[in-house]
């Protein structure tokens, strides 16, 4: 396997980042709502829930994609053409969620009306609030942690929740379809890394973004069952 | 506070190497019939010999605190220390060859050792390494000046085709069969002593680190529980039952592996791996070789993506094992990994030895680091 990020700093960027996912993996399986998914004991009101969940943070998504790309200024404008790009893939990724909803007995409207939960809120707002300051390097962590949740899903969530549950078809196709472009997106992440990633200070500031991101995606896990 | 060196490494392998053709010829064939999943774990986990401490009528040849002793009189042998100069034994197995007392217990007169200070831990494969622990930091807080360390396992007795025979109702489920095909016999055992050797290197141990994340998964790999049904949850353990008899019955007397949980086990031990990076305990460039008890071939090529990715892989040039000619003997593999690295290698002085022990049981993850030390001169050793 190839070397996928060639400077130093982007290295010691990618080293700390894993570390970061590593610890996040671990605190995540000790989330109820993840025990029983990946113990495959969930029941179909958890899951709808997790669905009506996880669609208000995801329809959130594309605006704190854009909003970073935008806040990217001309020294920058190659990577927020990747970002631009980026979004646009994901833009509507709600809308598999809404299926899978649907496709578990849920009704529509139930789904579209749901509001955020206090995870999902903090969540949002603190991505809202770095992508909107000038050249928001930082943002590499949160995507960090976005992408390795995707692969996640598609690799076991979606696998666990499929072998738990006996509908005809999947009801999984958002957690799945993310495995798909996968190989694309991580790659696409280290060439961001090095480009990005200039100094120790920036090292620091896409560690503690990827930091916040992790807990705060945990919180916004644990809600699901505060409903 | 004392340096503490590895100064001499022992091992016992029972009766001849097995090929995998001749593995049911001595576990004997389930309800008279070949096993449908052997080929396909043993294609997965590369082992091609390994020992048994069983003959072909499943009886057994040797008991596990015999081979712990045969192990550890070869490590003694290769030693200066007299016998009767050993301070501490410290012991590790999964399974004694008696419920009570402890299996150190019945190493110490095995081997015939007087008055020492005596440990045994208990657990699956990184139990030796606690064992290796607790004897370090031992001879480090200066409580002893010398300690044997020895591992052993005898689980072939856990594999008899009679024992999958008892189990009524249900057939035989995957995670019950899968350790018939990965687990064999053998002992292994270290001294450590506070000053290096005079006429041969030692290994210096710079520190032992473990991790352990029991409260994160559930139970991976086990003897206890019975053979699940689908529709109800049996929580019982063997004991449970009002006569072992019955808990045999229930399947709950077989080794388990939860084959989907075991997954985990490659990013826990990358977890505590890029930690002793992060805190300066390792170098991964600083590394000359690397001795990872990993249970299977498939398991080996996961940890490698997994720290390429990082950068921080270290080349496979450097990686040790003997996982595939002498078997994977739990807790005692590292130890006899380590025994036969050390005798068919010519080392310098200066040279780092990472060890890794990340065990499935409940996610027990150990980590030591050797660096090894030209022999002390005779005038240094006064």
């Amino acid at each position: 396997m190839e070397q996928l990020v060639l400077t130093p700093t982007g290295k010691q960027c990618l080293q700390s980042l894993l570390q970061v996912w590593l610890d996040f993996d671990l605190t995540l399986s000790k989330v109820p709502i993840v025990q029983r998914l990946e113990q495959e004991r969930l029941s179909l009101e958890d899951y709808q829930r997790l669905l009506v969940d996880l669609r208000q943070q995801v329809i959130e998504g594309a605006r704190w994609i854009t909003r970073g790309a935008s806040s990217f200024e001309r020294e920058f404008v190659d990577v927020r053409s990747n970002i631009i790009s980026h979004a646009k893939e994901e833009h509507k990724d709600y809308l598999l969620l809404e299926k899978d909803f649907v496709a578990t007995g849920g009704d529509l409207a139930v789904i579209q009306s749901g509001s955020k939960n206090i995870g999902t809120e903090a969540l949002h707002s603190f991505l809202m609030y770095r992508a909107s300051l000038p050249n928001p390097v930082d943002l590499v962590g949160a995507r960090w942690i976005i992408e390795g949740l995707g692969n996640k899903m598609a690799t076991k969530w979606s696998k666990a929740i499929d072998r738990q549950f006996s509908f005809e078809h999947s009801v999984s196709t958002f957690m799945s379809f993310h495995g798909k472009n996968d190989e694309k997106h991580m790659a696409e992440l280290y060439e961001l890394i090095d480009k990005v990633c200039q100094s120790e200070k920036d090292v620091q500031a896409i560690t503690q973004s990827a930091k916040v991101v992790a807990r705060l995606y945990c919180l916004q896990l644990e809600e699901v069952d505060n409903h | 506070m004392k340096q503490v060196y590895i100064n001499s490494t022992g091992a016992y392998l029972p009766g001849p190497a097995i090929g995998n053709d001749e593995m049911e010829d001595i576990l004997g064939l389930v309800e008279g019939k070949k096993s449908r999943l052997k080929n396909k774990i043993l294609k997965s986990n590369g082992i091609q010999q390994r020992h048994y401490a069983m003959d072909r009528h499943q009886n057994t040849t040797i008991s596990n605190s015999a081979m712990a002793a045969k192990a550890g009189e070869q490590c003694l042998q290769d030693s200066v220390l007299a016998k009767q100069k050993i301070d501490m034994l410290s012991c590790a197995t999964s399974q004694g060859d008696l419920v009570l007392p402890g299996f150190g217990s019945m190493v110490q007169a095995e081997l015939g050792l007087s008055a020492v200070e005596l440990h045994t831990s208990h657990g699956i494969c990184s139990s030796s390494m606690m064992a290796l622990k607790a004897a370090f930091a031992n001879i480090k807080s200066e409580e002893n000046s010398n300690a044997l360390v020895v591992a052993s396992e005898l689980a072939s007795r856990l594999f008899k085709h009679t024992r999958y025979e008892q189990v009524q109702g249900k057939a035989i489920d995957f995670n019950a069969e899968f350790l018939r095909w990965m687990l064999s016999d053998g002992a292994g055992a270290l001294l450590l002593e506070d000053k290096p050797n005079t006429r041969q290197q030692s290994l210096r141990i710079d520190w032992i680190k473990s991790v352990s994340h029991a409260d994160v998964y559930p139970v991976c790999m086990s003897v206890g529980y019975p053979q699940q049904n689908d529709d109800v949850q049996d929580n019982r353990t063997w004991q449970d039952y009002a006569t072992y008899a019955e808990a045999e019955q229930a399947g709950a007397l077989l080794l388990r592996q939860d084959v989907r949980l075991l997954d985990n086990i490659v990013a826990v031990g990358v977890q505590g791996f890029v930690q002793l990076i992060q805190k300066n305990y390792v170098q991964p460039d600083a590394i000359n070789h690397v001795l990872c008890h990993f249970s299977s071939k498939y398991f080996k090529s996961k940890i490698m993506e997994l720290l390429n990715m990082a950068g921080i892989a270290i080349p496979e040039s450097k990686w040790y094992t003997n996982l595939y000619e002498r078997g994977n003997t739990g807790c005692a593999s590292i130890f006899i990994m380590l025994d036969e690295f050390l005798k068919t290698n010519h080392l310098k002085a200066g040279e780092k030895i990472l060890c890794m022990v990340p065990e499935s049981g409940r996610f027990n993850c150990a980590y030591m680091q050797l660096t090894v030390v030209d022999p002390m001169t005779e005038k240094e050793s006064v």
